[in-house]
């Protein structure tokens, strides 16, 4: 274990201030605030699953400041927890803000307790007031800040209020006095366990009460650090006071910590009766209503349809794509005409326009695709997302959904990965982390590579779609969804493994701040930017590459007689199918280019559009698989990825042709 | 062979007293008979013919004269009936091995297949305040784990009117209801944490929000959406609003 790593003595010692506290808290809000810096903000618990670390500043001092995944004790029971609780032990010159969801004082005070008695100093953010308030919860910050012994701030992050006395109060943070004692038997344990510790960066006493509660993750540091012999004392005191009570000893110590916070919240909280009544809480009962909840998910649906699909799938790339930026051979639009007439003029090679504005021409192609098609399209789909994510919709939809993803092996949890998918496979292939079980992590990385396409796919296969006969989605939407819970059906039996229980702390439902999605937004698009676009670049140049050196041609050769058997679609198909494969949304870029052209007739459409849905993931997303999986099972999923779209595909074209079907 | 006033104490007292008495076996070999004869009663075979024709009817037809001289039943044109004395030993008996299979399925998850024993021991000892008390706990069950009933004792008399179990489980709550938490039934230790960080612990009060498509629960000022398998390992006593 790393935190008994001794720290490098650096000249100019920079203090941490660590942000603790339960999930969905505002955290990160507060951490934006200190530190400048953009982090994802979301109001679904659980989706901070990275550490982010910030630069703050306040009058010459500096510090670090480190944003931890949410926890709700400091024993560890996740991953998460053991992360945040290592946190604490590793960085030794260091302060705690406790980050605290008003509403809920037990939940916090039960971590406020542990953090006492680890005499770490800390103080504590009392955020979302606005909520408290609004629920009538009347909290005595002074007598609770007395009885703590620790500085405490009533803050709303979303609008800045308070949170400015909260670098100020960073030097005068101290280690809090409040003290309470356990039942005798394990004071007394306490006290014996605390004879064999050595020094440690936070006090022997919660040391010693972890071991009591059988902290399982601390067992390798007692291997390092004691002596068999003191180990084995430890033990046994451990398993003397465990024969006391006829329930473990966690859960004993934590029954003691549970009544402590009580009698502290009866000194310092009034909690008047106050109807939860109100629209907003009236909206967030509808949205997970087992009638009115399904409506209200199709229309939230349809919505994304519009907006996405025909708002920014048709109108926008059609502006952009036939106007701005249009086609050099054609003579339409105004950039790649004028950039391919400058280029003639100095650059008279024709190798150079090639690269620049040919058939596979970075800018003619790479650049057009990525700025004048996807982007319009991954903006729209991220702004969307961004009020789903922000409202508390989405854990909503998850009690909705939670059924159907049981059939998959799943629980509701899923959905929040899988609708991020239709975002960003590689992003949402990361977010699977926040899945309980390795089971269904991999349930969901397989689904995430085999069906959910990314938001630029999804919106130029609406977009494409919505051309056709209004039946052709809905048989696309049926052949995905059905693949996907059939594929999800079967991998459940064979992967082996537990389904976890489904719990999931529903926020209330929030009006989204516009200005928050709308850095959110950007954050994401400025991501899409760094992230894609160089893809683009790259799998452009290598199509030219090939091209140019005829492999193109052999490759294109050996699949025309699949994609005409089988799929019965013309070779140039190939081409986006390949660029498939370094960005999704590439290849139904190129499908659409095609289309638009008229050289797919619509059963043709609507056969490339399962095929290519269905098809592997993008480059960037299989390596993250290859991260998070290793490269065996990445290559399994990408082999079974590739046969199942091929299949499928050809079942629908066979199906479509033996039923005489003309979309 | 002892007279029933004093077997009658020995049920009454604690089962160290029990123990010490030499007559234990015996007591334990009357108190099969009779609830042999309640049960076969049950499927309506009260005759000494009936009792041969079925299996277990033979040893009560071995016993049937003891049984007389302790006057707990009398037979009348082949007919077996228990005396009044005979009726309320019998019944006492079914009630608490009914109520002990109750208790150990439910509360416990003992299988239902591992009950018997422990039930059969149980029987005998529990005195009537511990049998209404466990009674009461349960919510006044009506029938056994197999599906029997079981006969109502003192305390259900009284509780005719709320006929609605103290002890419940939480998923037993119609939405809108609140419930005091009284015990989590799991064995699974990462649950009751997952549980407990969430701030589902005894003595918490938690609020049925909705229980379709998936159990929605408010606990303080949390909204917590959970599995019906999880929610039913919760039990809670109901909470009316008029106290
Ligand atoms: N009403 C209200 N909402 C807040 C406040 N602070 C944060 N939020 C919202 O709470 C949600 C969770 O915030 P976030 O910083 O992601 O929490 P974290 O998981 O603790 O990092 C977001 O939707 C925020 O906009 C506050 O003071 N009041
Ligand atoms: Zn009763």
């Amino acid at each position: 274990m790393s935190f008994i790593k001794q720290k490098k003595k650096s000249e100019e010692q920079i203090k941490n201030i660590i942000l603790i506290g339960n999930p969905n808290v505002g955290k990160s809000v507060i951490f934006g605030i200190l530190t400048g810096q953009y982090v994802v903000v979301s109001n679904y618990p659980g989706t901070t699953v990275e550490i982010s670390r910030g630069n703050a500043g306040f009058h010459g001092n500096k510090y670090q400041v480190i944003d931890t995944p949410g926890i709700a004790n400091l024993l560890p029971m996740s991953t998460d927890e053991v992360v945040t609780r290592d946190i604490l032990f590793e960085e030794k010159d260091s302060v705690i803000i406790q980050v605290a969801d008003s509403k809920n004082l037990a939940r916090t005070l039960l971590i406020t307790l542990q953090l006492a008695e680890m005499k770490i100093p800390f103080i504590l953010v009392m955020n979302m007031m606005d909520e408290a308030r609004e629920r009538r919860i009347n909290i005595d910050f002074k007598k609770l800040s007395k009885m703590l012994g620790t500085q405490v701030f009533p803050t709303v992050a979303i609008s800045r209020t308070g949170t400015d006395k909260i670098l100020p109060a960073i030097e005068k943070a101290d280690v809090s006095t409040y003290e309470f004692k356990y039942d005798p038997f394990i004071e007394d344990a306490v006290k014996k366990i605390e004879g064999y510790l050595p020094d440690f960066p936070i006090s022997k006493r919660s040391v010693a009460i972890m071991l009591l509660s059988e902290d399982m993750s601390l067992n390798k540091w007692l291997d390092e650090k004691l002596t068999p012999q003191g180990r084995e004392e430890i033990q046994g005191i451990i398993r003397d006071t465990r024969k006391r009570y006829p329930d473990p000893l966690e859960i004993v110590i934590n029954k003691e910590r549970l009544q402590n916070t009580d009698r502290l919240i009866k000194e310092v909280a009034v909690i008047e009766k106050a109807p939860r009544k109100g629209f907003m809480y009236n909206a967030g009962r509808i949205c997970m209503h087992p009638v009115w909840g399904v409506p209200i998910l199709i229309a939230v649906l349809t919505l994304m349809y519009f907006f996405v699909g025909k708002f920014a799938a048709g109108t926008v790339v059609d502006f952009f794509m036939g106007t701005v930026f249009g086609n050099a051979v054609e003579g339409t639009g105004i950039i790649n005409p004028f950039i391919a007439r400058v280029l003639e003029s100095i650059i008279p090679i024709k190798f150079v326009q090639d690269l620049l504005v040919g058939e596979y021409g970075l800018i003619s192609v790479g650049i057009t695709y990525a700025i004048a098609i996807v982007l319009p399209i991954v903006a729209a789909f991220f702004f969307f997302f961004g009020i789903l994510e922000d409202s508390g919709y989405l854990p909503r939809l998850a009690i909705i959904a939670n059924r159907v993803c049981k059939w998959a092996g799943l629980n509701g949890k899923a959905v929040l990965p899988l609708i991020l998918g239709l975002g960003c496979g590689a992003m949402a292939t990361i977010s699977a982390r926040i899945l309980d079980s390795p089971k269904e992590r991999m349930l969901v990385i397989l689904l995430l590579a085999l069906g959910v396409p990314c938001s630029a796919q999804l919106g130029l296969i609406m977009g494409m779609l919505a051309g056709l006969k209004s039946y052709a989605f809905f048989i696309w939407l049926f052949i995905v969804l059905g693949s996907m819970i059939l594929v999800g059906f079967i991998a459940n039996k064979l992967i082996p493994g537990e389904t976890s229980d489904f719990i999931l702390e529903i926020p209330p439902l929030r009006f989204p701040s516009l200005k928050n999605i709308a850095v959110k937004t950007l954050a994401r698009i400025e991501w899409y930017l760094r992230e894609a676009v160089p893809i683009f670049l790259l799998a452009t140049l290598f199509l030219f590459f090939i091209d140019k050196v005829g492999i193109l041609q052999i490759i294109r050769d050996m699949a025309a007689p699949v994609m005409a058997k089988i799929l019965s679609l013309p070779p140039e198909v190939t081409d986006s199918f390949m660029m498939g494969f370094l960005r999704r949304d590439y290849g139904a870029a190129g499908l659409l280019e095609m289309a638009r052209k008229g050289m797919l007739s619509n059963n043709q459409i609507l056969v490339s559009m399962v095929t290519i849905t269905l098809f592997l993931p993008c480059v960037a997303q299989m390596f993250v698989i290859i991260k998070e999986k290793g490269l065996k099972t990445a290559v399994a999923v990408a082999a079974f990825v590739f046969t199942f779209a091929f299949i499928v595909g050809g079942l629908l074209n066979f199906a479509l042709n033996a039923l005489g079907v003309v979309l | 062979m002892i007279d029933k006033d004093e077997r009658d104490q020995s049920l009454e007292s604690p089962l160290c007293d029990i123990c010490k008495h030499h007559a234990v076996e015996i007591d334990t070999e009357i108190d099969e008979l009779l609830e042999t004869i309640w049960v076969l009663r049950e499927k309506g075979k009260v005759t000494e013919n009936h009792y041969r024709e079925s299996g277990a009817g033979n040893v009560i037809l071995d016993n049937l004269d003891r049984l007389k001289k302790m006057n707990l039943i009398y037979l009348k044109e082949g007919h077996v009936t228990f005396t009044d004395g005979g009726e309320k030993h019998a019944r006492d008996l079914i009630r608490r091995h009914r109520l002990t299979e109750r208790m150990l399925t439910d509360l416990f998850d003992i299988p239902r297949g591992r009950i018997e024993a422990p039930s059969c021991q149980f029987e005998h000892i529990l005195s009537e305040e511990v049998t209404d008390s466990i009674c009461s706990f349960l919510g006044h069950p009506s029938t056994c784990p197999h599906g029997r009933p079981i006969p109502p004792g003192e305390c259900c008399k009284k509780l005719t009117k709320t006929i609605t179990p103290l002890v419940i489980p939480l998923v037993d709550l119609m939405p809108g209801e609140k419930g005091r938490i009284v015990f989590i039934a799991t064995k699974d230790r990462r649950r009751l944490r997952r549980l407990s960080s969430l701030g589902i612990n005894p003595e918490g009060i938690v609020t049925v929000n909705q229980k379709l498509p998936t159990v929605v629960i408010h606990v303080d000022e949390t909204e917590i959406a959970m599995d019906h398998a999880l929610v039913s390992e919760i039990y809670v006593k109901r909470i009316t609003d008029n106290g």
